[in-house]
């Protein structure tokens, strides 16, 4: 069974290669692609079915040497913190196939290809050189989908991006190389494999700069307040299927970072950044959201509101606690769902009227019931409406928050006020009132649009019906991870 | 003694909710399935009605103060936070099961009637039956975890049913105004249950381990999470200073708003109030609190109430007021009066507003009452109806509406809470003005041109035989809570086993303020009477000279305040943040390193100028450099 990640990994990549290598037509391109997908899928529900949730550490470890002068090693493992994400990625990309199945630009789907082997990689592996390969190589991907197939800036846009990440990221090699050659100087071999790092006796000088390090990568990415303003930009200017990895996935990983990597690594210095990361993730929660009331791209709005709700995972994330880590790790993968959902239908309004401003839309509920019906879903899973997913999320970090500090608590509270600043004034205005000109003919949702919708819906609301389904699969590891947490940070101190 | 009925009851009507919404999505329009809607969406709440008599009748053989769960799965265990997916029906819930079941049921019906020529009657009905479904939910919870999920569904329903007629932006801004309100409350309800949850120290939250738990917790802390949970009831129910999006919500059809907006959901804050009756005991300071908002907004609501011409805006106004009432008896301590009034409430305005909305669909859609009047002897039925609800709502003896409000003022006065008594007189006087101001314009006072010349659109069945129910219902509902006073034994409030605040009056002060309220009651029929039916020439809307009466009749410019105070400094902040905060302060302070890299990049680059001994002289200092720290670095650590 230890093969069974490299297979999720390398599958996409693989048929990459062999559909490119025979330059095969587009509809021979997308049942392959389609095929390479739905055979991931079922690899991870496979894997999923066999991991064991009691059971402590990696599972599944594959840890091959690579470049053994240097102790790089093939270092891949599953737990519940990836198990969650990898899920999500499986789930998702049939959805965007299924999005992009008409179109018939082969860089398209090729790309989407080396995207998927991009993030599924970053979120499987446990050697920070392999982490750090593939945390760039998912970047290409988007880098030219921005640029090649966006929309208005587009090269403009692709480059900010592409400089933000850059910058997050050479900071983090840096770190990177460093905590490998001090693993050198400490033991006498090299090693990048992140359990050997996190037990580096660092002085808490050099500690404290090179989580400097991780962290400007990781804010970046998410982004945190202040760390944000490619954000926006690129959204806008993404083509759906890549908006949609940018919200639902990789954002996620910039968070899937920060708690691995940075609380796994640098668990004892960590207390020194906290005020600063809690105060950047509570301010951006609303301030992103004051942020999106006035957007007029819906787009950029969602952008905005996607930075509001990663800002209230990197919160939890931040307070450390059974319920808020048990919170977040929900909200990645309930909000990944919501704003997927969100994400596509923009691209289908996008694709119906070629607009996705909002003062040039309106009325859709007057021509398009189903459309507006599922519109409305994924806007209110996204306010956090009882039901669905992100209820149960909220929630929890909201009760973490409390069991912290009152007052904390009532802060962390506003999210319930955040989402709503702009959701329901979008709503009126996109779906509600006359129906404007560039909606006479909007045509309602077609069989295969429901199709890649409904899983999104069905799955928002059995996650909010019955989250015991899900708890128990994650919250036997979370509890362990606090403790080896509170163990390493408690040591130092 | 455990049944599955009470989730049956939940259940059913999100299940006939579930079924008319796939229906009406997925089946090809141009088929006609009204029929059909009718038969699910009749269907769901009659059947729950009736499966809640059954259960109210079982919990009623059982020995004294039992109640019957209902656990059904368990919906998350995260450390000690253990929620189920549990009903119970006890004395309290099951008082308003039956209120919400039974009247919920005839306000279907009646609405089959008002919906069917609509485009969207399978969806109304779709939304009508979640709304059920979330509002039992929301009485039949076990723990306040799925008392808010029902709570906030309601709300959700709410917002769909004011927007329901999308066409007009208007009624939709006034859903979202409804929603963004009650999430205002619902982030103080949901930190009270934060903070409780922390406060309490054993496993289990469930209402029964809660309260059990109460004694040892801090005072101050119990007091803030009582706010706390307050401030949900003030969105919810409509108190001061969140109540502003009730009037508004009035854009929905007349069903909705007898349904929701005055007999069922709006009563929710006092109904939690009932529930967490444990906990508000020990914060009187609270509870005087809560009296007074209770007070302050029967008060105010009353005043608009006299100054507007939309019938179903005075209505509102009503609800709001009597809801005032509502939480003086619940903030005071008396939870069975507070209950009582509740019940009885809901029999009358329900019928107000299916009376009203008959009279709006009689005239093709007119909601002024300037333009009705003499309707009586045209819509004699709804007249007649519309006569007991009005004589119950002002208190007159023997209707409802004496025995549940007077109980109230009567209790107040008792307990030495006399300043809220007497806003309870002058709200009573003004009750009795503005509903007879509403009763006498309508259907007495001499009709007008525009309701004369046209002919009125006959009413179906449906829409007439429900309000005679709920008149009988408004007629004889107070005997079931009948004071020692009249020789009754308040049957209703024992039966609902309330740690209600005991305060006794002799049966003769009884009387004299039984009778005093009756007399100011009069008074203010009186005065509607002077002013509205005497003067033989056919009436104007009134035309408001004094700063005084135009500001009453604009409800204060309180919208106008908080469009002011809070709307726009957040569309202002955002617009900033978009404008400068964004692009000048961040890109900008960026935009600032990268010239600084520049810069740096355009001196180096003059090092590069072509000369050789410059170039030597630079390869000199590097590898002496290099050479001193090889020497530094790697010699010394050696």
């Amino acid at each position: 069974m230890s093969v069974v990640l490299t297979w999720i990994v390398f599958l996409p990549m693989l048929f990459a290669g062999v559909l490119g290598l025979f330059r095969v037509r587009h509809t021979v391109l997308r049942a392959g692609a389609m095929l390479s997908a739905l055979l991931v899928l079922v690899l991870t529900l496979l894997a999923a079915m066999q991991f064991d949730p009691q059971a402590e550490g990696m599972q599944f470890v594959r840890h091959l040497p690579w470049i053994f002068q240097y102790g790089i090693t093939y270092y891949l493992g599953l737990d519940a913190l990836s198990l969650v994400i990898l899920l999500v990625i499986a789930l998702l990309m049939p959805l965007l196939y299924l999005y992009m199945w008409d179109n018939s630009t082969s860089g398209y789907w090729y790309n989407m290809l080396l995207l998927q082997t991009g993030v599924t990689g970053a979120v499987l592996a446990l050697d920070m050189v392999l982490f750090y390969l593939f945390y760039e190589t998912m970047l290409l991907p988007i880098f030219i989908m921005i640029g090649r197939y966006g929309h208005d800036w587009n090269h403009a846009h692709a480059m900010k991006i592409l400089l933000f990440t850059v910058l997050g990221s050479m900071a983090m090699l840096f770190a990177i190389l460093y905590l490998g050659y001090a693993h050198y100087n400490f033991y006498g071999n090299w090693s990048f494999a992140w359990h050997d790092l996190a037990k580096l006796p660092l002085d808490p000088q050099t500690a404290t700069w090179l989580a400097a390090g991780f962290l400007l990568a990781f804010a970046i990415k998410i982004p945190l307040l202040g760390f944000h303003t490619w954000m926006a930009s690129a959204y806008a200017s993404a083509p759906t299927p890549a908006l949609v990895i940018l919200s639902a996935i990789m954002a996620k990983l910039g968070i899937y970072g920060l708690w691995r990597f940075g609380y796994g690594i640098f668990a004892h210095i960590l207390h020194l950044y906290e005020p600063i990361l809690l105060t950047l993730s509570l301010v951006g929660m609303l301030y992103y959201a004051i942020h999106a009331i006035t957007q007029n791209d819906l787009r950029k709005m969602f952008a905005y509101s996607s930075g509001s709700h990663l800002s209230l995972i990197a919160l939890g994330v931040v307070l450390a606690n059974l319920y808020t880590w048990s919170g977040s790790l929900y909200l990645i993968a309930t909000h990944a769902l919501a704003s997927a959902g969100i994400f596509l239908m923009i691209g289908l309004i996008h694709q119906r009227t070629n607009t996705v401003q909002i003062d040039a839309l309106g009325g859709i509920a007057s021509v398009a019931p189903r459309f507006t019906f599922f519109f409305t879903f994924f806007a209110l899973s996204i306010v956090g409406v009882p039901g669905t997913g992100g209820f149960v999320a909220e929630l929890l970090i909201i009760i973490g928050a409390f069991s912290i500090h009152p007052w904390l608590g009532v802060a962390t509270a506003t999210t319930m006020l955040a989402a709503m600043l702009f959701v329901f004034w979008m709503l009126q205005r996109t779906l509600f009132g006359a129906p404007a000109p560039s909606v006479t003919t909007f045509a309602d949702l077609s069989r295969r649009e429901t199709v890649m919708l409904a899983p999104l819906v069905l799955l928002l609301l059995i996650t909010g019906i019955a989250p015991s389904l899900f708890a128990p699969i994650f919250t036997p590891q979370i509890q362990e991870m606090l403790l080896q947490f509170i163990h390493a940070a408690g040591g130092a101190s | 003694m455990n049944s599955s009925l009470p989730s049956l009851i939940v259940l059913l009507p999100f299940f006939g909710a579930g079924v008319m919404g796939f229906m009406y999505l997925f089946v090809p329009t141009g088929r006609d399935l009204r029929r059909f809607y009718v038969a699910v969406g009749i269907g769901a709440p009659l059947l729950a009605a009736l499966l809640g008599l059954i259960v109210v009748g079982e919990m009623l053989t059982l020995p004294d103060s039992a109640s019957i769960a209902s656990p059904l799965y368990s919906w998350i265990a995260i450390g000690s936070f253990e929620i189920d997916v549990a009903f119970v029906v006890d004395q309290l819930s099951a008082v308003m099961l039956l209120v919400v079941t039974l009247i919920g049921s005839l306000i279907h019906i009646y609405a089959v009637g008002y919906m069917w020529d609509d485009q969207g009657f399978g969806k109304f009905f779709a939304y009508f039956n979640f709304f059920l479904g979330a509002m039992l939910l929301l009485i039949l919870a076990d723990n306040p975890i799925l008392l808010f999920i029902g709570w906030e569904l309601v709300g959700l329903a709410s917002y769909l049913l004011i927007g329901f007629y999308h066409h007009d932006t208007a009624n939709i801004t006034a859903a979202n105004k409804a929603f963004l309100l009650n999430r205002v409350g619902d982030f103080g309800f949901v930190s009270g249950l934060g903070l409780l949850f922390v406060l309490q120290n054993q496993s289990g939250f469930d209402f029964v381990a809660i309260f059990s738990g109460l004694g040892g917790i801090d005072a101050t802390m119990l007091s803030l999470v009582g706010l706390l949970l307050f401030v949900g009831a003030m969105g919810k129910s409509a108190q001061i200073p969140l109540y502003v999006w009730l009037p508004d919500a009035m854009a929905g059809p007349t069903p909705v708003s007898a349904l929701i907006h005055a007999a069922t959901m709006v009563t929710a804050g006092v109904y939690m109030v009932a529930r967490f009756s444990p906990l508000y005991n020990r914060i009187p300071d609270v509870g005087l609190f809560i009296a007074g908002i209770g007070a302050a907004s029967a008060l105010l609501a009353a005043l608009f109430a006299s100054w507007q011409n939309d019938i179903k805006k005075i209505l509102a106004y009503s609800t709001m007021s009597q809801l005032g009432y509502m939480f003086i008896a619940v903030g005071l301590g008396e939870y069975s009066n507070g209950i009582f009034h509740l019940a009885a409430h809901a029999f009358f305005k329900a019928l107000l507003f299916m009376g009203a909305g008959a009279v709006i669909i009689a005239l093709h859609h007119e909601q002024d009452i300037f333009k009705m009047g003499g309707l009586g002897s045209r819509l004699p039925a709804v007249r007649r109806t519309m006569l007991v609800a009005t004589l119950a709502i002002t208190g007159i003896p023997i209707f409802a509406g004496f025995f549940s409000k007077d109980a109230i003022l009567a209790y107040a006065f008792a307990s030495g809470h006399t300043t809220i008594w007497a806003v309870g007189v002058v709200v009573a006087f003004l009750t009795a003005y503005y509903m007879f101001r509403l009763y006498f314009v309508v259907f007495v006072a001499p009709s007008q041109q525009s309701s004369q010349s046209s002919p009125l659109v006959p009413l179906p069945r449906s829409m007439v035989w429900p309000l005679f129910v709920l008149a009988a219902g408004s007629l004889f509902l107070g005997f079931w809570n009948l004071p020692e006073a009249y020789g009754g034994g308040t049957w209703f409030s024992h039966e609902l086993h309330l740690a209600d605040h005991e305060a006794h009056l002799r049966f003769a002060e009884e009387y004299v303020l039984d009778g005093f309220n009756v007399l100011v009651a009069l008074l203010g029929i009186a005065m509607a009477y002077r002013k509205f039916v005497r003067p033989a020439h056919p009436l104007n809307p009134p035309v408001h000279r004094l700063a005084w009466q135009s500001a009453l009749a604009n409800t204060l410019y309180i919208d106008t305040l908080y469009d002011r105070l809070i709307v726009r400094p957040l569309r202002g902040l955002s617009d900033l943040q978009d404008r400068l905060i964004d692009p000048k302060i961040i890109d900008g302070s960026l935009r600032g390193l990268v010239a600084l890299y520049r810069g740096v990049a355009a001196q180096s680059a003059r090092l590069q100028n072509g000369n050789l001994r410059w170039y030597a002289l630079t390869f000199l200092l590097a590898v002496s450099g290099i050479s001193l720290y090889l020497l530094i670095a790697i010699g010394g650590a050696s």
